[in-house]
């Protein structure tokens, strides 16, 4: 402990501040009435407005902190304003140009202009689309204990394009539920409602030897029908798998019913000794690619009716020649999707949830106790499934994506059990704003874009994540959204953030999975050894989003900090905080290059000690250093000089200060 | 219990600020600190946590034979299965099972196999144990050989989750995780949870056999290397000598101290105490891996080579580890699948996988018992399943994946030793007496350290989770 620790905590003292801190989940929720049916499964209607504020998301809040008896925390200063904002909107950190010019900008609307110009960035999709991926369990490789590689990230680019041009929700909704029948059903569409359907081929696929094929298909169809309760319907549908829900009104019939609509595709290739045979995809040929593509097409359809009449050595030199075009397909590139098979299954309730003890027969269907029911009349279609989750009679949807926007902009949603809005979830805290958000969501086209635009232009999204001595002990959670929260930044941010502040960021956006360079000897704890070929220029630097996501062996920079394993879908993140982390950042090879790159680049800036120190800071985490700090940071520099480690190491001992502290590596 | 990754109300910025106003010196305001970060010292655990009641074990070592070994050439003596070799299994036996390689190993039925081991009874205890593991048979009177364990799940890679996590499905937290989060660790300078990994190649599943599943992954295991750094970037960077790291070090906590005293959150904090932990483990990984001070007869008893990793080598590791306080050690052993191809043969590659492992088992369990260890160490041996009593003919003979019987072997931590529980039929297919199904094994190795399988729970998706799902008996013949 430094007696400069002392003179910097006597100055913090005296101005006598107070802050915000997280904390885990409250208790089991209230008993709740029982009177009527449960509040989330009744369509919400748009609340009035109460006076008391400009915004409506202040109004709601505001009347609730004032029964409270608790005030609302002021507004953050410009720069952690603005470095929020653009760390939430485009999951990057504002240059220290941009913090300028949002400080300098006196305009009364200089706050909307700065969340248009984030929403309009192409980053804004890179950013909205990890999230979303995180529910879609988006990985690269097939999972289980082989966990080969496969083709789907022209669905990941499809999802950062779908937020970039704001698709509407509900069309984002049916594409990527039954895009393929709507994709076949409208041409004119193009082959994007196809790549989404992909969503639904983010399950794994099971290559070990032995296994019984049916067995992992209707895993498949499972994790579907779960993960579909989940992203959109916030209930925990998987429990009615073995037996009626034990607290909500699902039935074992309900969860068949819906089951049904997913148990009639063609197989993802479960049980194949071919590793590469990962069931139905789609090529994606660009422009220049397409004539070749086409011409291998033609041949091979040739081919094959050919060889479907040809008998004796006619045969057997077709099928050699087919298998030889099969070699010669040109290489462009490919995605999974979902396609019905030719003949549909028929579907039984699985006693049990046992998939060898078929019950009685089931008819798709969408949940009996939820509003707007529909009822396959004929073969099952995704189709009216996707329009059922969209529907305005849905009470759930709207609610359940507004809650998980929410939830990444405040660090827990007005539900807090995001994904349980069951009768043992935890009830909202702010049902009216709930129900506002929800129908205005809606009511505004399924505007992503507007919903985003309505929260982040809030004054409870703009305030400061600090509070009086009194709030805080009496909302220690801030359960009452009173004030803002610190948030460590994603796995992703944490890596894009540093990569970004160095100024090494390569931005170029999409495009296939990429091998940033990682510790050797990684795949020798995995079934299959499995060689990262670390990839080379600018592949090495892009975003995170873009590294292969290998579900048995993540990248242990993402790993560390808490990217979801992808097995299933996820709808939180976990923050964690552990040893592992800091040497990660400290010594890790990817980051140390990261923390060179910084450390010349503040060496080559022209201008005193003090100065090079504060840009440092600025580009680290967006404000300048106090007196206290720029005071330790010249110490630093001083010791490392005088202990002989020049100039280039003087400035790296510095970089790799500011690389590693909380606050970079924070929200705040 | 539900226990929060962390505990809010130690230090709150109110106290803390009410302590520094009224004027402390920086040696009192040190030791206020370091209290604090004790308290929150990060790693697997965020520091020692009761139990639910008084524990007999502190730690675990699990010595995990990846891949199935075969308790009939092992543990599991039957002279009716040798008397009947060649004949076909009765129906009986077969009706309504399930079976790996369903379609290839049973289009034809396949005959009993007997063993070709010599078996012979050990210890004052008479404990059966094959001519495959004279080691271990020198050490009946410490083990308790349970015949009658169960399992769910017959391939490789779910079978082995379900044995780590008490269930099939990705995304459980791993016992190890369970234990650490239940119990915290006792390390201050390494991980609480270390899996350890030896063989040709690492378990099928991989990470996903200790990860934390849905529990902060603060819990999750640490795999300790063979090669290179043993912690995944533990050295510091080319160049940087430790003057160097502890000076970036003090900068960092020193700026995060400043912060964290601004805003109150206690997170900065907990990211003080990782740094600090981070950089005691670059120090304590390396003196724990460095054998040097191991004598001659220690290595000698294990049949450890200094320098060679392998098996051996990670059981004195996994003794380290456990004398500095880590809570859960997890040796993985690969290749014991045993088809009768080429490499998996009973004929000579099983004895192999023997000899690779049974001196070095029983060393660990002798040198822990010298040490004084034994006791407070609970030592598990054995796979995610059995074999059949059916012979596998492939190039060779072999056996295949069997759930519904196999042995394991217990020893220390609160284990009645020199005992053998639990009986299979005459042709060791069936369980027929003190059935020790996997949830059980969960419940009584959760109960030996001093938890309740039934109170041990995380609250996920809208339902209190448990090692043991809602299954579980402690086996009350296993507890001294």
């Amino acid at each position: 402990m430094s007696r400069w620790l002392c003179r910097a905590l006597a100055g913090i003292a005296a101005l006598g501040l107070s802050g915000a801190f997280a904390a885990p989940t409250d208790g089991p929720a209230a008993p709740k009435s029982r009177s009527g049916p449960h509040w989330a499964f009744v369509a919400p209607a748009r609340p009035p407005v109460p006076p008391g504020a400009r915004h409506p998301i202040d109004a709601f809040l505001r009347r609730r902190l004032a029964q409270e008896a608790l005030s609302p925390s002021p507004m953050a200063d410009a720069v952690t304003r603005i470095r929020r904002v653009t760390l939430d909107l485009t999951g990057l950190p504002p240059t220290p140009a941009e913090v300028d010019a949002f400080v300098a900008d006196a305009r009364p609307d200089a706050w909307e202009r700065l969340v248009e110009r984030l929403l309009a960035s192409p980053h804004h999709g890179e950013r909205w689309a990890r999230w979303w991926l995180d529910g879609a369990r988006y990985a690269d490789s097939n999972g289980y204990s082989i966990d080969g590689p496969r083709s789907v990230w022209p669905y990941r680019d499809w999802v950062v394009r779908a937020l970039n041009a704001d698709l509407p929700f509900d069309a984002f909704t049916r594409w990527q539920v039954a895009g393929d029948r709507i994709a076949a059903a409208d041409p004119g569409l193009g082959t994007d409602p196809l790549v989404a359907s992909g969503f639904n081929r983010n399950t794994q696929i099971n290559h070990e030897g032995g296994i019984d094929p049916e067995q992992f298909r209707i895993e498949s169809a499972i994790d579907r029908v779960n993960t579909t309760a989940a992203v959109w319907l916030g209930v925990t549908m998987g429990c009615a798998q073995c037996h009626d829900h034990k607290f909500d009104p699902f039935t074992q019939r309900d969860y068949f019913g819906l089951f049904a609509y997913f148990n009639s595709t063609d197989n993802d290739g479960h049980g194949a000794s071919d590793y590469a045979a990962t069931g139905p995809s789609v090529p994606l040929p660009s422009p220049e690619e397409l004539p070749a593509m086409e011409a291998w097409q033609r041949q091979f359809a040739r081919l094959r009716t050919e060889s479907a009449s040809a008998t004796g050595a006619e045969a057997t030199r077709l099928k050699a020649e087919l298998a030889a075009h099969r070699k010669k397909k040109p290489p462009v590139a490919e995605t999974l999707v979902m396609r019905e098979a030719t003949n549909a299954r028929p579907t039984v309730i699985f006693v049990k949830g046992d998939f060898t003890r078929p019950g009685a027969p089931v008819t798709a269907a969408t949940p009996e106790s939820l509003p707007g029911r529909r009822v396959a009349a004929d073969r099952p279609d995704r189709r009216q499934l996707a329009d059922w989750l969209v529907s305005p009679a849905n009470p759930l949807t709207a609610r359940v994506l507004v809650n998980r926007v929410w939830q990444v902009y405040f660090g827990r949603g007005l539900v807090e059990t995001e994904n349980d809005f069951g009768t043992m979830g935890a009830p909202p805290s702010h049902p009216d704003l709930l129900d506002w958000l929800a129908v205005d969501f809606r009511e505004h086209a399924w505007s992503l874009r507007h919903l985003h635009r309505v929260i982040v232009t809030s004054a409870a999204y703009q305030a400061a994540a600090t509070a009086d001595a009194g709030t805080l002990a009496r909302d220690p959670r801030n359960r009452w959204f009173g004030r803002q929260t610190r948030l460590r930044l994603e796995a992703e941010q944490v890596r894009d953030n540093a990569l970004a502040i160095s100024g090494l960021l390569d931005r170029r956006i999409g495009g296939p999975p990429v091998f940033p360079p990682q510790p050797e000897g990684l795949g020798a704890f995995t079934q299959d050894r499995r060689e990262w070929r670390a990839s080379t220029g600018g592949d090495r630097v892009r975003r995170a989003l873009y590294t292969q996501v290998q579900r048995a062996t993540l990248h242990p920079a993402m790993a560390v900090f808490d990217a979801p394993d992808t097995f299933t879908t996820c709808t939180r993140r976990l923050r964690s905080d552990t040893p592992l982390q800091a040497l990660m950042l400290l010594n890790d090879p990817a980051f140390h290059e990261i923390a060179v790159a910084f450390a010349a680049r503040l060496a080559r800036t022209e201008g005193t000690d003090r100065y090079r120190i504060a840009l440092g800071c600025r580009r680290a985490f967006g404000r300048g250093p106090d007196a206290h700090e720029s005071a330790r940071l010249l110490e630093l520099l001083a010791a490392e000089r005088s202990a002989g480690s020049g100039e280039h190491g003087a400035w790296l001992a510095v970089a790799r200060v500011l690389l590693n502290l909380d606050v970079t590596i924070t929200r705040e | 219990m539900n226990l929060s990754p962390r505990d809010p109300a130690t230090l709150t910025r109110r106290h803390f600020f009410g302590r520094c106003g009224m004027g402390l010196g920086s040696v009192a305001l040190a030791s206020l600190l370091d209290d604090r970060l004790r308290a929150e010292d990060a790693g697997a655990g965020a520091g020692i946590r009761p139990g639910h009641h008084r524990a007999k074990a502190k730690s675990v070592i699990f010595l995990f034979m990846a891949g199935g070994p075969s308790q009939l050439e092992l543990f599991d003596w039957k002279p009716r299965l040798a008397a009947l070799h060649g004949q076909p299994i009765p129906d009986s036996f077969l009706a309504g099972k399930r079976f790996a390689f369903m379609d290839s190993s049973f289009k034809n039925r396949t005959m009993l196999l007997g063993s070709k081991r010599t078996f012979a009874r050990h210890g004052q205890s008479g404990t059966w144990i094959s001519d495959l593991l004279p080691h271990t048979a020198g050490i009946a009177d410490e083990i308790a050989v349970v015949r009658s364990c169960r399992t769910n799940l017959f391939n490789h890679a779910p079978a082995k989750l379900f044995m780590n996590t008490g269930s099939g499905q990705f995304g459980r937290p791993s016992m190890g995780s369970w234990l650490t989060y239940g119990l915290g660790s006792e390390s201050r300078d390494l991980p609480g949870f270390v899996v350890l990994q030896s063989g040709p190649r690492g378990p099928r599943g991989g990470a996903v056999n200790w990860g934390s599943g849905f529990l902060p992954t603060s819990y999750q295991g640490v795999t300790l290397r063979g090669k290179g750094d043993p912690i995944l970037d533990l050295s510091s960077p080319p160049g940087i000598d430790a003057t160097r790291q502890r000076r970036v070090l003090d900068a960092i906590r020193d700026l995060n101290l400043k912060r964290s005293v601004e805003t109150g959150d206690p997170e900065i904090l907990t990211r003080i105490a990782s740094y600090e932990m981070a950089y005691r483990m670059q120090s304590s990984a390396p003196e724990l891996m460095e054998l040097g001070r191991e004598s001659d007869a220690t290595l000698r008893l294990y049949g450890c080579d200094r320098e060679q990793p392998g098996f051996a080598r990670n059981c004195i590791l996994a003794r380290r580890l456990v004398e500095r306080g880590t809570r859960f050690v997890q040796l993985y052993h690969t290749n014991w699948d045993s088809h009768g191809g080429t490499g998996e043969t009973l004929e000579t590659d099983f004895p192999a996988r023997c000899r690779e492992v049974d001196q070095a088992c029983a060393a660990l369990v002798k040198d822990l018992r010298s040490r004084g260890l034994l006791d407070s160490t609970l030592v598990v041996w054995g796979g995610e399943f059995g074999r059949t009593p059916m012979g596998e003919p492939r190039e060779k003979t072999g056996r295949n994946h069997h759930i519904d019987a196999f042995s394991m072997w217990f020893a220390g931590g609160g284990v009645r030793g020199g005992q053998t529980i639990g009986e299979t039929d005459e042709l060791g297919f069936n369980v027929v007496a003190d059935t020790a199904h996997v949830h059980d094994l969960h419940a009584t190795m959760l109960h030996l350290l001093g938890l309740d399988h039934l109170r041990l729970t995380f609250r996920f998706q809208g339902r209190d989770y448990r090692l043991t799902d809602v299954e579980g008996e402690v086996l009350g013949k296993l507890i001294a």
